[in-house]
């Protein structure tokens, strides 16, 4: 089942610093909600787990991420990824592309298409709900990446008042029913939206 | 509901009270035991079925309450202090009720397997609405799937019910 | 020919109220989920996610270990017993258990065995299998390109190709098609879709070791030829193996075939000696059991500037699955496809058929397919209408132009085929006068002026069922014969047995009406069993329409055996010979002497205690029947459909189906047959397919997505019958049960295209949901 997500999004902070976090795959990893790196294999090759919770099931990924180029001059990264389940449930791949550009005003603006691709239970059940899943995971990761960086930037201005570090070593895994069911929810907005008013992608 | 804690390495069972059929049960469950498998397995009333596993067929179709609900999407634990209605509940005094009787008369089964579910179904609508229309009686059993039938002739019988009711 | 019985004796034509319902309201039937043994255990399945996987290893240590699991088997222990495959009832073989590779998403991987349900599911949880990719194969028409890949490294031809099949005379076919005033082609895909009985597969296998029998409850069609199955594949002396297919809920085909869950339920009842079940759950059902149709085909006609037919040329690209396990006889790799030259009298016609493995589930016969005739119908009826359009004719004078004509019956079809009897011409007037055809014509007219879209679809089918004559029909060797048992005890009432397996279809009522008509006893004194193989004589199952034309005729011939034992009888009780004596149904009288008379009741008493010094006592027989032919029901069907411009909905606004199955048993029961059957053929035109998408994922693997039509969905059904005996079957009787599922999909397709055939429209694909309707509307512009 092969999935193409496009996402832009904004952020209100310079493009360096928005460049040196994405081009760092230990802090992305950080970023992306029940992930975490184990091993790096090379330069551009990193080993993974994702762990992912419908309900009480927890599914456990792994997998590797190469880093196919990473061009410093354009702010433009590519990237593949492959992870099984550990317990051979099904696997997922994905190649993403991303670019970070400068906007106005010390802010940036990044680009990101994904193409994914699902085997097994998951595209079977989720296949619906991929879409809304990778949407919510992509909102987390945005999120958090806004954390981090917010984060970054007030320890290097010394701040008094910088949020507490966050110790916790074990990655939180995605409950994806919470997901799942706000993304019923937001599915219907949708829906909602389209036949009471307006074109407009919600 | 009591909860027991028997053994800490299994899932800790309750204790649930509930009437079915008109008569007084308790019984130890696990949470996580579905309302159908309670009745099938534990109970041994195997008059309700279990024809699929997202919910959509019906054929587990029992009253809770007087209500419809499908009995594979309710836990056990749910059903505490309430009343269950299953098919074998429907005979009285050896007396087939007229949804059955109508069910044979009109033809409307074949191999059985969606019919209990079914006829609780009907029975939930004809309680609600003595006289339904044939727009009606689809409407009230179109959350119970059959293969045989093509249902026209579980309509027919739904409605010769619905005349012997009355 | 058939004489007359009284309602309360229940004979042939009357619509007795069926005996097995009597449970089935109550919920007291007995479906294999329901039977309950003393220490029986739960299996539960693995299963493989990937379409297309080499297995690196399985770990089975975990769930071994967890309390309350009393066994996980694997391919690898099922190997050591010769077990991991097993063949299919077709000239292949499939894995029981996944030895090497898998190769189909659902596979089954592993089966784990514990005390009850739940603890199965949490072990099943635990086991861990590591698997490798590999490319997949989905689409057919790439099965047999040169890059790609070969599924089946087991069999010695590393080829994706399983068979090519071709009959009839390709030469003079290939000539009429280049020399023809007139060509037509229709490229047909019937998609894949599942049979979906509500009940799904299951079996309780029970292992004694005191008495070393093993007794198999089992959701099977044909219990005996899977207990002869199992006595040869699994080295077990048929003796000591008893099948009890007990009720079922519906099988359509779904039911035949030997599922990996029975084999791996009766390993672990061996091993553990306790009573093991396994009862899939519904996505297990319609992503891994026998699945139907899946034919890719294109069919062209020669005819001449009028619209007669000449030549029918037809090529088909058959899509198997991972393993050919195809449930039809074994002289026929296409089933009885062949029958495609329909109810026409076509001078020539040529057909061939290829087909290829790929990475989906196995299956292909099922769903009420009459081995490949629903395929057949679809085809020619399709084709029938594209001429017409093409033509310019009326869809209906098409067909009664080309139809076979009552006079050349027995007529000898150009693919080999001997149909028995037919009067197709009648069956199209009726149908044509319920409907009001002529009128609706009018009406069609009328609405397109006003934009509106209103379409009338057209099928007159030809059946072929009652599989069959020895001399041609076998299923891995077993003559497709059946049987009947009857035994009349001494107060006059009786039990039967036969070959065939009930799901659904009333044989309790109907069989016991054949003997009602043959011995006059009344149906309520007769009791019919199937299923049991350790009681029933041996026969080849419930499918494919053949029940009535197989074992009902043995029914008939074993109860004329004992009437020509009761006239003996009959003749000593009334002192006479049993030349001078009479029989109406229930008794025999004295010629010319109507009073003088002995009934059915009183002769059975006799058989016990007063018997003439030569004959032996009891009063039975047994036959098992031969058929000399097949029989040929057949149909017009005519279905009304207006399409909103908005939604692209199609509303069938009326279907009348007009069916001749010959002489008929229970006319109730016949119709209930025809009103499921409709409504499975509009499932499969309007709503159903089992998809995968190019990495193998199933899609519409539950209820979810794969539709099932509900009472809202579902129109009225008008149901009339013509009546043409067929002249071999003992009771001028023909199987009717698929004719609805193998007529109406046509029916429905030719409405909706009829409907949109101004617009240019000639052929769409089934499932015609809206959004296919509505796509199509757009781009002509009519969509509102």
């Amino acid at each position: 089942m092969a999935i193409r997500i496009e996402k832009t999004f904004q952020i209100q902070e310079p493009l360096e610093s928005v460049w040196a976090f994405l081009s760092d795959p230990r802090k992305v990893a950080n970023c992306v909600p029940g992930a975490q790196i184990t091993e790096q294999l090379d330069e551009h090759t990193y080993k993974g787990l994702i762990k992912v919770q419908v309900g009480p099931s927890v599914t456990d990924y792994k997998g590797q991420a190469h880093i196919e180029r990473l061009d410093h001059n354009s702010h433009e990264i590519e990237m593949v990824g492959k992870g099984q389940d550990v317990r051979g449930k099904g696997s997922a791949s994905m190649k993403m592309s991303g670019s970070v550009r400068s906007l106005p005003e010390g802010s940036s603006e990044v680009m990101t298409v994904s193409e994914i691709n699902v085997v097994g239970l998951l595209a079977q059940l989720g296949a619906r709900m991929i879409h809304e899943v990778s949407n919510k995971m992509f909102e987390q990761f945005t999120a958090n990446l806004r954390r981090e960086l917010e984060k970054e930037r007030s320890k290097q201005s010394g701040s008094p008042n910088s949020p507490a570090e966050e110790t916790g070593n074990e990655p939180q895994p995605i409950k994806a029913l919470p997901i799942v069911v706000s993304a019923i929810g937001e599915s219907i907005a949708r829906s909602v939206k389209q036949i009471f008013g307006g074109n407009k992608d919600p | 509901m009591t909860a027991i804690d028997r053994n800490s390495a299994m899932s800790t069972k309750v204790r649930i009270r509930f009437k079915i059929n008109g008569a007084d049960h308790e019984a130890e469950v696990e949470p996580r035991l579905l309302l159908v498998h309670l009745i099938r397995d534990v109970l041994g009333l195997t008059g309700t079925h279990i024809g699929c596993d997202t919910t959509s067929c019906g054929a587990c179709t029992v009253l809770l309450g007087g209500k419809p609900v499908k009995s594979c999407t309710l836990f056990a634990v749910q059903v505490d202090e309430q009343e269950l209605q299953t098919i074998e509940g429907l005979t009285e005094n050896g007396q087939l009720h007229p949804l059955q009787e109508g069910f044979r008369e009109e033809h409307g089964l074949q191999c059985g397997f969606c019919t209990p579910g079914m006829i609780m179904a009907a029975h939930a609508l004809l309680k609600k609405n003595p006289h339904p229309s044939e727009q009606e009686i689809r409407r009230g059993i179109s959350g119970n799937l059959c293969r045989c039938t093509g249902y026209q002739n579980i309509v027919k019988a739904v409605r010769y019910a619905a005349d012997k009711i009355k | 020919m058939l004489q007359k019985t009284s309602a309360e004796v229940g004979g042939m034509g009357h619509s007795v109220k069926r005996k097995e319902d009597l449970r089935f309201v109550q919920g007291k039937g007995t479906y294999v989920d329901d039977v309950r043994l003393p220490r029986m255990v739960y299996g539960q399945m693995i299963r493989s996610p990937y379409a297309h996987a080499k297995i690196a290893a399985i770990r089975t240590e975990a769930a071994k270990n967890h309390p309350g699991v009393l066994a996980v088997i694997t391919g690898q222990d099922l190997e050591k017993a010769g077990l991991s495959w097993m063949p299919t009832l077709f000239h292949d073989k499939q894995m029981v258990l996944a030895t090497g590779k898998v190769l189909f998403q659902s596979q089954e991987v592993a089966f784990v065995v514990a005390e009850d349900r739940y603890t199965a599911a949490d072990a099943a949880e635990l086991v861990e299998v590591d698997y490798e990719e590999l490319p997949v194969l989905v689409n057919p028409h790439k099965a047999l390109d040169a890059d790609a890949p070969i599924l089946r490294d087991d069999r010695e031809e590393k080829t994706n190709q399983i068979f090519h099949w071709e009959v009839g005379d390709r030469h003079r076919t290939d000539q009429e098609l280049q020399t023809a005033p007139v060509r037509a082609e229709v490229r047909a895909v019937f998609q894949r879709c599942h049979p979906a009985p509500l009940e799904t597969c299951g079996c309780v296998a029970d292992f004694n070791p005191a008495t070393g029998r093993l007794t198999i409850w089992e959701t099977s069609q044909a219990p005996h030829a899977h207990r002869t199955l199992f006595a040869l594949v699994a080295g077990i002396p048929e003796n000591n193996i008893r099948i009890i297919a007990p009720d079922i809920g519906g099988g359509f085909g779904n039911k035949v075939p030997i599922y990996p869950g029975y084999v791996c339920a009766v390993v672990a009842s061996l091993q553990l000696r306790r009573p093991v079940k396994w009862i899939e759950t519904r996505s297990e059902n319609l992503q891994s059991t026998g699945f139907a149709r899946d034919y890719h085909m294109t069919a062209e006609v020669a005819a001449d500037a009028d619209g007669k037919v000449k030549a029918l040329r037809v090529k088909t690209l058959a899509d198997h699955g991972a393993f050919n396990a195809a449930a039809q006889p074994s002289k026929f790799p296409a089933g009885l496809f062949s029958v495609c030259t329909g109810s026409y009298d076509f001078s020539t016609a040529f057909c061939e058929v290829d087909g290829v493995y790929t990475n989906k589930a196995p299956g292909g016969i099922a769903y009420r397919c009459s081995f490949r005739v629903t395929e057949a119908a679809y085809l020619i009826e399709r084709l029938m209408d594209v001429l017409a359009a093409q033509l310019q004719i009326d869809p209906v004078d098409l067909r009664l132009r080309n139809f076979v004509p009552p006079d050349k019956f027995p007529y000898q079809s150009p693919l080999g085929w001997t149909y028995d009897s037919g009067n197709y011409q009648a069956a199209m007037n009726l149908a044509l006068e319920k409907i009001g055809y002529r009128e609706l014509r009018k009406e069609q007219t009328e609405k397109r002026e006003r934009g509106e879209l209103m379409g009338i679809g057209v099928s007159s089918f030809t059946e072929i069922v009652g599989a069959g004559p020895a001399h041609t029909f076998d299923i891995v060797g077993i003559k497709m014969f059946d049987s009947c048992e009857i035994r009349i005890h001494p107060t006059g009432k009786a039990i039967a047995r036969m070959g065939t397996k009930a799901q659904g279809q009333g044989h309790e009522t109907t069989f016991a009406q054949i003997i009602a008509q043959e011995l006059g006893i009344p149906v309520a004194d007769i009791t019919v069993e199937e299923g049991d193989t350790d009681t029933a004589p041996y026969g080849l199952g419930t499918y494919a329409s053949r029940s009535t034309p197989t074992a009902g005729a043995a029914t008939a011939m074993a109860s004329r055996k004992i009437r020509e034992k009761a006239k003996k009888i009959a003749g000593h009780l009334l002192e006479v010979s049993a030349e001078d004596l009479e029989w109406e149904p229930g008794r025999f009288y004295v010629k010319g002497a109507p009073s003088k008379a002995k009934t059915i009741q009183e002769i059975a008493f006799a058989a016990y205690t007063n018997l003439p010094p030569d004959l032996e006592a009891g009063l039975e027989a047994v036959h098992y029947y031969d058929p000399p032919n097949l029989t040929f029901p057949f149909g017009t069907y005519i279905c009304v459909v207006d399409i909103d411009k908005g939604t692209g909905e199609i509303k069938v606004r009326r279907f009348v189906a007009v069916d001749d199955c010959g002489n008929i048993i229970n006319p109730m029961i016949v119709e209930g047959q025809i009103h499921g059957g409709l409504t499975e053929g509009l499932a499969i035109a309007f709503m159903q397919e089992i998809g995968y998408d190019e990495s193998g994922n199933v899609q519409g693997g539950t209820f979810m997505d794969y539709l099932v039509p509900t009472a809202m969905e579902t129109p009225n059904w008008e149901t009339d019958k013509t009546c043409t005996p067929s002249p071999h079957h003992p009771l001028g009787a023909k199987g009717v049960g698929e004719s609805p599922n193998v007529g109406s999909p046509a029916a429905f397709v030719n409405a909706v295209v009829d409907a949109l055939s101004h617009l240019g429209v000639r052929h769409i694909d089934m499932p015609i949901t809206p959004w296919k309707v509505w796509q199509i509307l757009k781009e002509k512009g009519v969509a509102e």
